[in-house]
Parts: structure tokens; C-alpha cells; sequence
């Protein structure tokens, strides 16, 4: 038993010495061997040593490049001042500077514009006619920024007739009328000078209803009531709402106003479009009358306006006569368009006492390519439908229904089509047409 | 040995709750902030858009000159009442693109 422990120490210790002998043995080389390795490790450190020093060259020039560069940066900050300065310079410079020659400006600052329209139109139980219905020229010449004349006329063809009969008597007549001259004055950003044979803001209809504004060919029924224009003054402006497009406007003015076609009160003498200057003005006191008006857009295409506008001062032997409007237009999407008035008038009267003309139009149309549908003659076609009524507070009374179209052969040429069914009461129940259909081409320019 | 892992645990919770309690105390309050993101200014397209197509068709900018479209925008300032700065920026816009 001892002596199998014995054995077994010895052995064990056998095999640990020989574990331990192992690795040294494994590790001796040959001389070949080791210098070999000694010259590699010996070029190696001359090889880290070069690059060391390339390294540090490489250093010391980017250290040269980066003081360049912040050289460079600062001249180049130096001139983009100095460019900006002589920029600000210059337009101050040129904002001082006056015309030298103002009459060759105002030459040079003429354009034309305007609008024309051909129609084709037929009454129910009359023969169906063509007719130039209007060329309308607007001349603009502008002296400068701040000033602007502007006049607008209306040249139509008319057949000769009887002034007794009223019958043709062969012919025709080419009719030239002002429909506007004044002459703006931009006083500041606010305030504008208007003077002159003015378009009146009463309502919207009148400054916005030239031929190829309008969608419909024939003028909605109680505009007949309000004069479209005036000779007097007027200041009109606007004042910007916060930043998202929202203003409100305003416009005061003082005209001749309206005058009587016989000198006297009675009702029915009325005459809105007279009493301009060139004879004796028959009442002795000008008329007063402005509009403000709200516009405020939620974005492009989708916007709502509101106006109220009104107008008041004699028109014969100190009888009284006003008007007040109220005008609202909205849009929805590029397509959708919904816009009105409502007219009151108020006329005191020698022989009817205080009448009151008054009436209203509401107007919708939608523009098909609103559908998507990609289909090009769909794509410029407009549905256009109107209601106007009016009581002319002497007896008669006219509702009427337009249904049109419009169709855009270009963004300025219109064809524009409706068919219009009346119903009358009253005085003139025969007088017009049941219904009738126009045709009309427009071009503005 | 139970009693020494609870002791280990209850030590470990300890620090993590010392640890925590640190970072919160530090930390900065979330600042409330008030201000409104400021209107963006509308561009002379924008207000093109928006005030051009509501009584009329579109005009390009390339149908008239500079000069021109100088004169047209005094006569569409006055007669639909543009405010001068929208105006003048939908005059800007104009030319950029105008016709010679």
C-alpha cells in the first residue's frame, strides 16, 4: 500500500515535471531565426519613425490651410458688407432721383385695356338678333408711381330711330359714352385721392361688372336703381389685417349726385345718370356716400367678403334721396363662387310720397373641372345660375331666373350662354318678355 | 445565506433609489413654452391667388410687359382696394415673370 502511493507520487511528479519542461522547450530558435526578427522590428521602427514625421508635416500645413481659409472667410464677410451697403445705396439713390422728363414718362407709361362683346340674343314672340354690344377701351396713363388717370368708355351701335315714333328710320348710330375718368393720387399706403367721373362703390356689382367680368351677358335687375357712376371726390383705401391676406377696406366719397330729367319731384323724373357738372346743378347740394367692406380669405380660392355701402342727398327741390346696399361674395375651392346684393332706395317724391325702390340678386356657378373628370371641353365649362328680383315701388314688380353657361376658350375669351325666364306684375306685365335666351362672345384685353 | 442575498438585494435597491432620487432632483423643469409658431408671410403667388382670380380669369404674367403690368397694378389697386404692401408684392411677383 505504501509503496503504490510512492509509485504514484512519482509518477505524478514525473508528468508535472514534464508539463513544465514543455513550453521552454518549445521556445528556443535558431540565431537565423532571431536575427531575422531583430532586422524586421529594426526596419519597422524607421518605417513609424518617416511616418511620424510626415505625419507632423501633414500637421503643420493643414494648420496653414485653416488660418487661410479663416483669412478668406473674414474678406469675404468684409465684402458681402460692403456689397450690401452700396446695394442700400443705390436704392435710396434711385428712390431720390425724379423724372428728368415727366411728360415723356407719362407717354411711355400708357397701356389699353378694356373689353368687347358680340351677342346673339332672342325674346320670346320676337325674331332673334345680332348685335356689337359693346367695345369698351379702359385708357390707363401713369406719370408715375403715386398717379394714375384712368378712363373707360362704352362704344355700341344703335339703329337710327324716330325720336317721336321710335320707330327705325334707316340706318345706325355709333354711340360713344364715358363710362369713367378720374384720375388716382396713391396719397400714402392707406389713402388714395380719387376725383373725377368716378365709378361708385356702392355695392360691388358696377366697379366689377365690365362685359368679360361678368358671367352672365345682361346686369342683375335692381342695379337699374343705383347710379354706376358719379362726378365728385372720393378717398379709398385699405388697411392689411395681420399677415394671412384679411383686410378691411373703405371708400368715402362726394358727388353731384342724382338730379331730376324734368326739373320737377314727381316720381318716375329720377335721372341717376345726369346732373355731371356741364349745366346748372339742379338740386344745389352734393350727394355723400361710401362702402367698407370686410375680406377675409382662410386660403387661396376659399375667402369671404362682406360690404355695406350707402349713398344719400337731394336730387330735386330738396327732396331726399339714399341708398344702402349690403354685398357679400364667398369662395369655395377654385370652383364654387356665391356672391349678392341686396338694394334699398328710399325717394321722397312730390306726387307718390317716400317710395322705395328696392330689390336683390343672388348668383351661383361652379366650374366643372371641379369634377376631375380630365375632359377638356368639361374641363372649361362654368354653370352659372342667378335670381334677381325688383319692385320698382311704382307699380311693377319683375322676378327673374337666368340659367348659363360659360366657357372658356382661353383665360380671356368667354362664350358665354343663358336662357332667362321672367315673371312680371304689375304695370309692366306685358312690357317685357316671358322669357329670352342671349348669346354672347367676350374678349378682354 | 438567505439572510445575506436579501441583505445583497435590499442594499442593491437602496443605491438604485439614491441613484434615482440624484438624477431627479438635477433635472432641469420642461419649459413651457407659450409662443405661438409666427405667421408666415404670404408670398406674392399666394396673394396673386388670392385676390387675382376673384372678380376675373387669371391674367399670366407673360400677356404684358413690366412696364405694363407697373401700370395695370395701379389700376387694380385703386379699383379692387389692395392694401399697398400686398400690391406691391403681387407686382414683384408679376414681373419676375413678365413678357418682353
Amino acid at each position: 500500500m505504501k509503496f503504490s502511493s510512492f509509485v504514484l507520487s512519482v509518477a505524478v511528479a514525473g508528468c508535472a515535471f514534464g508539463v513544465a519542461l514543455t513550453p521552454h522547450a518549445a521556445a528556443m530558435i535558431s540565431d537565423d531565426d532571431f536575427n531575422a526578427l531583430k532586422s524586421m522590428v529594426t526596419n519597422d521602427n524607421q518605417r513609424v519613425s518617416q511616418l511620424e514625421k510626415l505625419h507632423e508635416q501633414d500637421q503643420q500645413t493643414h494648420q496653414q490651410d485653416q488660418q487661410t481659409i479663416q483669412h478668406l472667410e473674414q474678406q469675404l464677410g468684409e465684402t458681402q458688407t460692403l456689397a450690401t451697403n452700396a446695394e442700400q445705396k443705390a436704392e435710396a439713390a434711385a428712390s431720390k432721383i425724379q423724372p428728368a422728363n415727366p411728360i415723356m414718362n407719362a407717354l411711355h407709361n400708357f397701356t389699353m385695356v378694356g373689353d368687347a362683346e358680340v351677342q346673339f340674343g332672342q325674346a320670346k314672340g320676337q325674331h332673334g338678333t345680332f348685335s356689337l354690344a359693346d367695345f369698351a377701351p379702359i385708357f390707363l396713363f401713369r406719370a408715375n408711381d403715386n398717379i394714375l388717370f384712368e378712363a373707360g368708355f362704352d362704344v355700341t351701335l344703335q339703329n337710327n330711330t324716330d325720336p317721336t315714333t321710335g320707330n327705325p328710320n334707316g340706318g345706325s348710330s355709333t354711340v360713344v359714352s364715358m363710362s369713367f375718368g378720374q384720375l388716382d393720387y396713391l396719397l400714402n399706403d392707406y389713402v388714395t385721392i380719387v376725383a373725377g367721373y368716378m365709378v361708385l362703390p356702392l355695392g360691388t356689382y358696377s366697379e366689377r361688372a365690365a362685359g368679360w367680368l361678368n358671367k352672365i351677358p345682361d346686369d342683375p335687375l335692381p342695379v337699374d336703381f343705383l347710379p354706376g357712376a358719379g362726378v365728385g371726390a372720393q378717398l379709398r383705401g385699405a388697411v392689411p389685417v395681420g399677415m394671412s391676406g384679411q383686410m378691411l377696406t373703405y371708400s368715402a366719397y362726394g358727388v353731384n349726385g342724382p338730379s331730376s330729367v324734368d326739373g320737377t319731384a314727381n316720381a318716375g323724373s329720377l335721372d341717376l345718370g345726369g346732373n355731371v357738372g356741364d349745366s346748372p346743378n339742379l338740386n344745389g347740394n352734393p350727394s355723400g356716400g361710401g362702402r367698407v367692406g370686410w375680406f377675409y380669405p382662410w386660403k387661396a380660392h376659399y375667402d369671404l367678403e362682406l360690404g355695406v355701402s350707402g349713398q344719400t342727398g337731394t336730387w330735386a327741390e330738396n327732396k331726399l334721396w339714399s341708398a344702402l346696399v349690403v354685398d357679400a361674395a364667398i369662395h369655395i375651392s377654385p370652383y364654387v363662387e356665391v356672391k349678392g346684393e341686396y338694394i334699398n332706395t328710399w325717394e321722397q317724391t312730390d306726387n307718390a310720397g317716400n317710395i322705395q325702390p328696392a330689390g336683390w340678386w343672388l348668383q351661383a356657378s361652379y366650374k366643372l373641372a371641379g369634377l376631375n373628370l380630365d375632359a377638356p371641353i368639361v374641363n372649361d365649362l362654368e354653370l352659372v345660375e342667378r335670381y334677381d328680383t325688383a319692385n320698382d315701388a311704382m307699380g311693377s314688380t319683375t322676378d327673374r331666373f337666368t340659367t348659363g353657361f360659360v366657357y372658356y376658350l382661353t383665360n380671356t375669351l368667354l362664350l358665354e350662354g343663358d336662357y332667362e325666364w321672367f315673371k312680371n306684375r304689375g304695370l309692366n306685365a306685358n312690357e317685357l318678355p316671358s322669357s329670352q335666351f342671349v348669346v354672347q362672345l367676350s374678349y378682354g384685353f | 445565506m438567505l439572510k445575506n442575498r436579501r441583505f445583497i438585494l435590499a442594499g442593491a435597491l437602496a443605491l438604485a433609489g439614491i441613484c434615482l432620487g440624484a438624477v431627479l432632483a438635477h433635472a432641469e423643469p420642461e419649459k413651457k413654452t407659450d409662443l405661438k409658431p409666427e405667421p408666415k408671410k404670404l408670398t406674392g403667388a399666394e396673394l396673386y391667388a388670392m385676390n387675382c382670380n376673384r372678380c376675373h380669369p387669371e391674367r399670366y404674367a407673360t400677356e404684358f410687359t413690366t412696364a405694363q403690368w407697373q401700370t395695370i397694378m395701379l389700376h387694380m389697386r385703386v379699383r379692387a382696394n389692395l392694401p399697398a404692401a400686398q400690391a406691391k408684392q403681387i407686382l414683384k411677383f408679376l414681373k419676375e415673370d413678365a413678357g418682353n
